[in-house]
């Protein structure tokens, strides 16, 4: 079974008299196990279908079927439930909470599931730290990072819930060439580990880490490339 | 999760240290106000509920239909005879201070003065259970001449002397007489109508064997009735029946051959003790009341404040919402629900009230003792127990953050976190907040602007009732009491108003019956004529005011037509001896007398000029054994006066020359007032050495009238302060959150060339527009408020558009000088600080 499966999808955004067609009934599968790349010029809707990959967003038009069931038509609730469950992000503005140290930004991730004991939860969180080589930092708090360190943090939130699927929009747009470098290198980790991950790139060095590569225009698919294993 | 929730909230306060000390300073001060007048309100409603019993205690009081006269707390004697006659429910009633309040004690050959000495008929803790320190209550005062003083009046006597069994001496009639203290009761509590210190039991019969009318009539209301009633019987069966009360137990009065009944123009009241206080019947009170108009005013503004205050936090809340956004997207994304996140920020909003809250308990216990002070109270702060402030102090702390929390909470739990999250992009300012942002802040002013015009007018009236011309010359006059006393013992009141006119600085002295600053006592039915009344209902009542010839030129009172009276002229005189004569009474009517009117009793009597009524002929009221009517010429009019409170209306008076039992001289005098009160005093020790010096400056009495209204001026003063304040607080919140989340915007135009000047009078404006609105608000509701007060007054200010347009402008004022410096210092940061920021 697929992770996912999009068809005839459609994103329209309405603005008063302006409508936007962010994507364009796109058909798109992902499996388990696979590290995509998207790219494309701006405005071109990547971002709009991450977000609609990971449930922030919904689709105006078409299917998403997530790990076998149909996304449409679930509550709020019910979407917030399935994100903390499946999904993890990294976004290219790191968005870490100022006022919680690297630990707790980590930690916090783990919050929203009532299943997790604090013992278990403070000894995963450690576990992603190290991981992501961060654990020296744990009580810092992001503006005391680097731009890479606090990438890294991001990551390891991201991480840290064990998601299926791991979303990365630009996660190395904000970075410098060696910081940008050492990111992927641990994505590539994570995928060779066995994560899904989608991630959103310009740069065609970094798309290169991925299996495959989804090439979009205008809110279409415009070609897809697979590298061989 | 809460120990996260808890950290984010304690950290985010501490970085945010002015958002968070606006949030709490305000929040304080309104929940400060709010326990304090929650303890006013208590406080008010809590008079004599200390009374053991107090369910079927009772209180009489005594209603007129006549505007003039009103509604009294006084009874006549007589209605205890009849309630405990015809009542079985009734199981005891006693009849306080027949003839006014006070006692004098002579102690060691010098009389003092005991004002607040009370004479009862009966054993009154049969009525009123006071609660004992010594002494049998059952006993105390069965027997006449016993007395049971208060421990404060005891230690006054008799120091720390055990009082029991000893006597005290008080002057009674033209002697004295003993009595022997056999109890001491606690003080009585502040909240209490009675402000007693010691209960002296006498026979009331023998007191007024020389009035012994006054007893029997239901127009003689001298005293207080209290009565109880056996417990479970219900006060509705009673008062149901008042009617025919009335019509079984009052007789006709027989005035020169016509029929009137006293039930016509008056009536009987049955209230609760607990409701005495904020009662409609004040006149005759032992301690002032207040009323329920009032305390729920002072709720309101309160809950005013505490709104305002609440605002604030709202306010700054969802201002601040850009700020936080991240946060609660980041919180999104991760699996939080709505639910989560509305509670994560009720609870930070509760917190925020729990440490406001603490800050307003600690301004509360401040200034409580000083607020005590200024309303003459015992309010307290407790916590635990019946009146105990915690169940309402945590109600009021959920109330507040709830109220606080649930809308920023709504607001950012809403955010789409795709759109917060979107790359170089921080939240921007969703529709919708900035208008609700607006309403509010408009309505915070609207109230603020409201409280000050309330208070400029309240301020205003009281100004106006001190200084407004009373119609005589209130400066300058000493007014001695006591006369009447004097006259009694003595038979020299005509010598001691003549010594005092001896005095230098003196410029005359006058006499009445009716100081300043009484109301009218005495009423007097008025006729022309041989004109046939139907019922009393229909006919003028005219206040009935003995003076002598000296009073108006001494007080200032300017004759209208017609002459003042004169000593030389034997009609002009109507004194009659002391005690009752009939034949002297019988004689006056038969040869009739000469009156002064006011200008009111000749309208009320139908004359179109003044002049109109001179050489007329009336007839006034007297006592049925003399005739029932007494003829009266009208050889004079003077001005109106008021010599009692702005709030009551002025009075028609009728004038009678009569130097017998005037109770009041009027001194008017001219240098050191200090002086000549002590001179006129040597003269009162020479001549009634024995009964006490009273005294009081005109000045004096006006002040002490209108203290109420000065008091309520200051509190209301107060809260417009506290308002404005909290309101500009939150102001100055919101210029600075906006201004530093348009800082790009700000140094984008100022790239662009725009002036320091021109970027703050964008920013002024911006802010200045919902004070501008606000007013368009309060005007409306405060003529509106302020008209209704001012009715409430016979003599009254006009409103004018001063104090409106005043409060607006100094609102706007105020406005602008928060919001100016700040908009200032951001209008002149460098604009490539300022753009590099985001
Ligand atoms: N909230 C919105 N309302 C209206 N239009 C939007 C909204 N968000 C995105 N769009 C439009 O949808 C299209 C796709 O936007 P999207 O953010 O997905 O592009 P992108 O490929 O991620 O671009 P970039 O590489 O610059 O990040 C754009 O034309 C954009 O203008
Ligand atoms: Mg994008």
């Amino acid at each position: 079974m697929p992770m996912l499966t999009m068809t005839k999808l459609s994103r329209v955004y309405r603005a008063d008299t302006v409508e936007t067609v962010a994507l364009d009934a796109i058909d798109l599968t992902i499996e388990e196990g696979e590290f995509v790349a998207i790219m494309g010029p701006s405005g071109c809707g990547k971002s709009t279908l991450l977000n609609v990959m990971g449930l922030l967003d919904s689709p105006s038009s078409g299917s998403y079927q997530f790990a076998g069931l149909e996304v449409a038509g679930l509550s709020e609730g019910q979407l917030a439930d399935m994100r903390k469950r499946n999904l993890g992000f990294i976004f290219q503005s790191f968005n870490l909470i100022d006022e919680l140290s690297v630990f707790e930004n980590i930690e916090l991730a783990l919050l929203y599931h009532d299943d997790i004991a604090a013992s278990d939860r403070k000894r995963r969180v450690t576990a992603v730290m190290d991981r992501v080589g961060i654990g020296h930092r744990a009580r810092h708090r992001p503006s005391q990072l680097s731009g890479g360190q606090q990438q890294r943090v991001a990551v390891a939130r991201a991480l840290v819930a064990e998601p299926r699927l791991i979303l990365a929009d630009e996660p190395t747009g904000n970075l410098d060439t060696q910081h940008g470098e050492e990111v992927m290198k641990m994505l590539q980790m994570l995928n060779a580990e066995g994560s899904t991950i989608v991630m959103v790139t310009h740069s065609a060095a970094h798309a290169d880490y991925a299996g495959r590569i989804v090439n979009m225009l205008d809110g279409r698919v415009l070609l897809e490339q697979r590298r061989a294993a | 999760m809460w120990r996260s929730y808890l950290t984010v909230a304690i950290r985010s306060m501490t970085r945010n240290r002015v958002y968070s000390a606006i949030n709490i300073f305000g929040l304080a001060i309104g929940m400060a106000a709010c326990l304090i007048i929650l303890l006013y309100v208590r406080y008010e409603h809590s008079y004599d509920a200390w009374l053991p019993g107090s369910d079927d205690v009772y209180q009489v009081q005594t209603y007129y239909k006549e505007p003039t006269i009103g509604e009294m707390q006084a009874s006549a004697y007589v209605a205890k005879t009849y309630l405990t006659k015809d009542f079985p429910q009734v199981s005891a009633a006693v009849f306080i201070n027949a003839g006014g309040g006070g006692a004098t004690v002579i102690k060691d050959g010098i009389s003092y003065e005991s004002p607040d000495a009370a004479f009862v008929d009966s054993n009154p803790i049969k009525v009123l259970e006071l609660p004992f320190v010594v002494g049998n209550p059952k006993t105390a005062l069965e027997q006449v001449d016993s007395a049971v003083l208060t421990q404060t009046e005891a230690k006054r006597w008799f120091g720390n002397a055990n009082p029991i069994g000893k006597t005290i001496t008080i002057a009674y009639k033209k002697g004295t007489r003993d009595f022997r203290v056999t109890g001491i009761v606690h003080d009585f509590p502040k909240n209490s109508q009675f402000k007693i210190s010691m209960l002296l039991r006498w026979n009331i019969f023998s007191a007024f064997s020389e009035f012994p009318d006054m007893l029997t009539h239901m127009g003689i209301n001298n005293g207080l009735l209290y009565i109880r009633l056996k417990p479970g019987s219900d006060i509705h069966q009673i008062t149901s029946q008042i009617p025919a009360w009335k019509k079984r137990n009052i007789k006709d009065d027989d005035l020169g051959g016509q029929k009137l009944n006293w039930g016509d123009i008056g009536d009987v009241g049955i209230v609760n003790v607990r409701d005495v206080h904020l009662g409609s019947a004040q006149k005759g009170a032992m301690t002032p009341g207040n009323s329920i108009t009032t305390v729920n005013t002072f709720a309101a503004i309160a809950l005013m404040i505490l709104a305002i205050g609440c605002v604030n936090f709202v306010n700054l809340a969802t201002a601040r919402a850009s700020q936080r956004a991240r946060e609660v997207a980041i919180r999104k994304v991760l699996g939080a629900n709505r639910r989560q996140l509305v509670i994560q920020f009720i609870g930070e909003s509760l917190l925020m009230a729990s440490v406001a809250m603490l800050l307003g308990l600690a301004l509360t216990e401040l200034f409580l003792p000083a607020i005590n002070v200024f309303l003459d109270a015992e309010m307290q702060l407790h916590y635990w127990g019946s009146d105990g402030m915690a169940l309402p102090i945590i109600v009021l702390v959920l109330i507040v953050g709830a109220a606080g929390g649930i809308y920023p909470g709504i607001y950012l739990s809403r955010f789409q976190p795709a759109h917060v999250l979107k790359a170089n992009k921080s939240a921007a300012d969703p529709q919708g907040s900035g208008r609700l942002r607006a309403a509010l802040v408009i309505g915070q002013f609207a109230i603020s602007i409201g409280l000050m015009i309330c208070t400029a007018v309240i301020y205003g009236q009281t100004i106006f009732a001190r200084t407004s011309n009373p119609g005589f010359n209130r400066d300058n006059i000493l007014q001695v009491n006591n006369m009447a006393y004097a006259e009694y013992l003595h038979a020299n009141s005509d010598t001691l108003a003549r010594e005092f006119g001896k005095i230098e600085g003196v410029r005359s002295v006058g006499r009445t019956t009716r100081g300043i600053g009484m109301s009218s006592n005495n009423n007097d039915v008025v006729r022309k004529p041989g004109q046939i009344i139907g019922s009393l209902k229909s006919q003028p009542v005219i206040a009935r005011q003995k003076v002598d010839p000296a009073f108006f030129p001494t007080m200032g009172i300017n004759l209208i037509a017609g002459r003042n009276f004169d000593p030389s002229r034997p009609m002009d005189d109507a004194s009659t001896p002391f005690p009752e004569d009939l034949i002297a009474e019988r004689a006056l009517v038969a040869r009739g007398i000469n009156v002064v009117l006011n200008s009111f009793a000749t309208r009320t009597l139908g004359f179109k000029r003044p002049e109109d009524a001179i050489g007329q002929r009336i007839d006034t009221t007297t006592n049925p054994k003399y005739g029932g009517w007494l003829p009266a010429t009208i050889i004079g009019v003077v001005g109106d006066t008021r010599l009692g409170s702005i709030r009551e209306p002025l009075d028609p008076t009728i004038y009678i020359y009569h130097k017998r039992f005037v109770p009041f001289a009027v001194v008017r005098y001219s240098g050191d007032p200090s002086v000549i009160r002590e001179k006129v005093e040597q003269v009162w020790k020479r001549l009634a050495p024995d009964v006490p010096f009273k005294a009081e400056f005109s000045e004096d009495i006006v002040a002490k009238q209108y203290q109420v209204e000065q008091a309520r001026a200051q509190i209301f003063a107060a809260f417009s302060i506290l308002a404005v304040v909290i309101g500009c607080l939150g102001l100055f919140g919101l210029a600075a959150f906006t201004t530093e989340r348009r800082t790009r915007e700000i140094g984008i135009r100022k790239v662009l060339g725009a002036s320091t000047r021109q970027i703050v009078r964008l920013l002024v404006w911006q802010f200045s527009r919902p004070v501008l609105i606000a007013n368009l608000i309060a005007w409306p509701i405060a003529w509106w408020v302020m008209r209704d007060w001012l009715n409430g007054f016979d003599a009254r200010i006009a409103l004018t558009p001063v104090p409106f347009v005043g409060a607006g402008l100094l609102a706007l004022a105020i406005a602008v000088g928060t919001i100016a410096a700040h908009s200032i210092r951001v209008a002149r940061t460098n604009p490539i600080h300022a753009l590099r920021y985001e």
